[in-house]
């Protein structure tokens, strides 16, 4: 029988290629039910049978294919609902999914009869239109009217049909108001393609599951399913979603998938996709008001902070002076300084918003990991500390204005302006209690509400100046200016000193031992420069010129001789499968790190096991090659190879021994020094495996290689 | 450094997934391709620098495909587009001779650009078509602008002039150096065959 079925089917094939192929399969409309009472409902079916090797789509076709549609015509007082569509097989060829009914198919349609149908025998009709593929990829469009009669009376009497109705039925998916699932994104929005990880509690004892998407218009959803570890009795499943258009999809909807392709079990569900990143659930109004009133109040906090404090009290004093002034002078420029403390804020926030678009994590003080940033700000905090000692006088924008310590100067605009940036980037370092609540709440959210929060924070850091600007009465208590204000302004370049020294301190995780060294001794030199262009340069009125060679020499010869003795770091090269294969090739052993800036973890094994002159040394030491696999973006390639050691994500830190046909090792999540130490002093060895010698024998061999 | 960058990491993609079919992503610049037409002629994408290129998968044995024939709708976005001076490039993969397609282009009065002949994918694999009708625009810099179905309609029959033809669409966006609003959909139709 099947061979003659193949036989002629091969004839098909053989025809000459024409539209002219007819549809093969066979459509039939059947219900449960010869007659029903008004009032009730009754199940239809649409049955396919197909050719074998022929199949008909689900309502998700997949890569190729069309779902079937039926269209109802439909006497009064009858309608129908949604196709009810059966738990459908996943075809895979090429690279090519497909979700399919082979053979046979029974799409179930509840039909409603009204309370007011009127009695008597009526015929139900429908056009199904559909598309059959056959397993090597020909198409063919079908479409067939299809009849059925019931009537419609006092009595209910089930069709013969009814047991295979009900027998489809048991194959639907099941919708269960128990089942435990969820769906989170697994980064930050990046570019148009992102890792969604759906978890449910497991409704069979099956080991194998999957997720069929349901149809979607704006998104794909991949049809690879990538099992990741989960606890026992769940299920987790990552699948790749890419956009087409519009935003990210807020939920998804489709079946839960467990056991074999064959029979599978499936449940179907809507989920509302949580987020790493951009979404969230919406704000209600009110928690909004809290969350910006806590911005005000740990903005206005920001002041009183250390890092702030000494900028602020020493301007303010400033008023003890202006306010004999003139009050609208005071006033104008209270306003300026707040203009100026808002665009900063407002360009913070700008660059928040503008990482989070771009698919990277944010957070308050995520420049502190930035060495760079560290170091400037340790020099621009030491300068500070230093004006404050008096070794030198600022100005800023070339105005005669009084910067953070001047007391008895004029001011001007642009000085104020500048006062106002200066207190926000003095203000970075010090999350205030209540700042840090507000802040972190306005990080998950959208761009408009980042914002709003950001230039509250500053409205808070700016008020009590501005206050103080429109009310300079209510300094009255100070003592009159003098010089006492002389001795505070140096006091206050104490906690600025302090400040300076925690940056510092900061700035030894990025630069070594050595490097820390070296910078505290360029800050000294900073410190000699800044005294010889204050004393010589500004106040002095001889050789001027001397001085200014001095200062800017001391300051650029001794940057320069700091930066040749810049710390030894290792010495990174980007990863990829091409570079690893390289240096095997070479005989050289492998450390490949896969980290990302978002990844705490990895930052901890960094800074604890892996950037640290042991492992600096001992990478020289076996002649390995350090690869850097950056998954701060999302990357394919990083993607698949982290699959490949079935980790679900960063850090994975790979050694490959130099001997190029063995395997890497894979260290643990979470590295300790000896670890590292101890994958590389076996990757080194790893040449001859079958060698028995003993550890410290080995090492001085592979040395004298 | 930017290159060196995209080069490492499609070689390492290349090295590292046995399916490297690399897609031909929006906004990425579209890989160069030297194939025959099915008369002899050679294509290379480059020599097409400064035109906008309309590449379309075809298979006129695919239901889909031959709608958009039958009806004579695609040949007239064909007509329209090239007489813009557009270049569209029919790519066919699914015979293992040029001569049924020959055939075909003349019987159907094909007014594309040129049907290519690629038995073996070269095009269709590098670009990663999914179906057939499957359509990618290349910008005149050579940047992938579109990629997607043909229109919104996954239909086997009706007349393609009612659908949102998002091929026009894209083509009149750029020839007024505009910015393609619909840039990527996803495609509908009949999976792609190879001859080989």
């Amino acid at each position: 029988m099947r061979k003659v079925h193949a036989f002629f089917w091969l004839v098909l094939w053989l025809l000459p290629p024409a539209q002219g192929y007819a549809a093969q399969t066979q459509a039939r409309l059947v219900l449960a039910a010869e007659a029903a009472r008004p009032g009730e409902t009754i199940l239809a079916a649409v049955q396919l049978r197909m050719p074998p090797h022929w199949h008909t789509y689900w309502k998700n076709a997949g890569d190729v294919g069309m779902p079937t549609t039926i269209e109802w015509t439909l006497p009064k007082g009858v309608s129908a609902g949604e196709i009810l569509w059966p738990v459908p097989e996943k075809y895979s060829s090429d690279d090519q999914t497909q979700y399919i009914y082979n053979n046979e198919v029974f799409l179930l349609v509840p039909l409603s009869l009204a309370a007011d149908a009127p009695n008597g025998p009526t015929e139900l009709k429908a056009k199904v239109a559909w598309l059959e593929c056959e397993e090597m990829g020909l198409c063919i469009p079908g479409k067939s009217e299809v009849a059925a009669s019931l009537t419609i009376g006092p009595a209910s009497k089930p069709s013969k049909e009814a047991a295979a109705i009900e027998a489809w039925q048991k194959r639907l998916p099941q919708r269960r108001k128990d089942i435990d699932a969820r769906a989170i994104w697994e980064q930050p929005a990046s570019g148009d393609s992102r890792a969604l990880v759906i978890e449910w509690t497991k409704f069979t004892q099956a080991d194998k599951a999957d997720f069929f998407p349901g149809p979607s218009e704006d998104f794909l959803v991949k049809p690879a399913a990538e099992q990741l570890p989960a606890d026992s009795g769940k299920v987790r499943l990552r699948k790749v979603v890419e956009k087409l258009s519009g935003d990210w999809p807020k939920e998804i909807a489709g079946l839960l998938v467990e056991g074999p392709d064959e029979s599978p079990s499936a449940c179907e569900v809507t989920l509302p996709i949580a987020g790493a990143g951009r979404t969230v659930a919406a704000v209600t109004g009110k928690k909004l008001w809290g969350m910006l009133g806590l911005a005000f109040v740990g903005g206005l906090i920001l002041n009183i902070m250390p890092c702030v404090l000494p900028v602020i009290a020493l301007k303010i004093l400033g008023f003890v002076n202006q306010a004999q002034q003139s009050p609208g002078k005071v006033r104008k420029l209270g306003l300026i300084y707040t203009v100026g403390v808002l665009v900063s804020f407002g360009v913070l926030a700008g660059i928040v918003i503008g990482l989070q678009q771009a698919g990277r994590a944010a957070s308050w003080g995520m420049q502190f990991q930035n060495p760079a940033f560290l170091i400037a700000m340790t020099i621009l905090v030491a300068l500070v500390a230093m004006n404050l000692f008096g070794l030198f006088e600022i100005n800023l924008g070339g105005s005669a204005m009084g910067a953070a310590g001047e007391l008895a100067s004029k001011g001007g605009a642009v000085g104020a302006f500048f006062n106002g940036v200066l207190a926000t980037v003095l203000a970075t370092p010090c999350t205030a209690p209540f700042l840090a609540v507000a802040l972190g709440f306005a990080f998950a959210q959208p761009p408009a509400i980042i914002m709003l929060i950001f230039l509250l924070a500053g409205l808070g850091l700016a008020a009590p100046y501005l206050i103080l600007s429109f009310q300079p009465g209510w300094l009255r208590f100070l003592p009159r200016p003098g010089a006492w204000m002389e001795r505070f302004k140096v006091l206050m370049g104490f906690p600025m000193l302090a400040t300076a020294v925690w940056l510092f301190t900061l700035t030894s995780a990025h630069l070594g031992k050595s490097g820390t060294l070296w910078f505290g001794f360029f800050l000294v030199a900073l410190a000699v420069a800044s005294w010889i262009w204050g004393e010589f340069v500004q106040r002095g009125t001889q050789r001027q010129p001397l001085a200014v060679a001095t200062s800017i020499l001391l300051v650029i010869g001794f940057g320069a001789y700091v930066l040749t003795r810049a710390p030894d770091q290792i010495q990174w090269q980007p990863w990829s499968a091409a570079a690893v294969e390289k240096a095997r090739v070479e005989g050289r052993p492998v450390f490949v790190d896969f980290t990302a800036d978002w990844c705490v973890t990895c930052q901890a094994n960094k800074r604890t096991s892996i950037e640290i002159p042991a492992v600096r040394a001992k990478l020289k030491e076996v002649n390995a090659v350090a690869l850097l696999a950056d998954y701060t973006r999302y990357d394919d390639a990083i993607t698949a190879e982290l699959k490949r050691y079935e980790r679900a994500g960063v850090p994975l830190v790979l050694v490959y021994p130099k001997d190029p046909a063995a395997a890497p090792v894979v260290l643990p999540t979470v590295l300790t020094p000896s670890m590292v130490l101890e994958a590389l002093d076996r990757a080194a060895n790893e040449g001859n495996r079958e060698d028995d010698r003993p550890k410290e024998v080995q090492k001085s061999a592979s040395k004298t290689e | 450094m930017l290159m060196k960058k995209i080069l490492l990491s499609l070689s390492a993609f290349a090295l590292a997934t046995a399916m490297a079919t690399a897609d031909a992503e929006v906004g990425k610049s579209a890989p160069d391709f030297s194939v025959k037409d099915i008369s002899g002629k050679t294509h290379q994408l480059s020599d097409y620098k400064g035109k906008v290129v309309v590449l379309e998968s075809y298979n006129l044995d695919c239901p889909f495909v031959a709608n958009h024939y039958n009806s004579g709708a695609i040949q007239e976005l064909q007509k329209e587009t090239t007489g813009k001076g557009i270049v569209w490039l029919s790519v066919n993969s699914s015979y293992p001779d040029a001569a049924k397609a020959k055939k075909e282009f003349e019987a159907k009065k094909i007014k594309a650009t040129a049907l290519l002949h690629d038995p073996k994918g070269t095009i269709g694999k590098t670009y990663g078509f999914k179906t057939t009708p499957h359509m990618i625009i290349i910008d005149k810099e050579g940047v992938v602008a579109y990629n997607g179905a043909i229109d919104d309609k996954a239909v086997t029959e009706g007349d393609p002039r009612e659908a949102r033809n998002y091929v026009r669409e894209a083509v009149g966006k750029l020839a007024t150096g505009g910015n393609v609003s619909v840039a990527r959909t996803k495609p509908y139709g009949c999976g792609v065959k190879y001859a080989n």
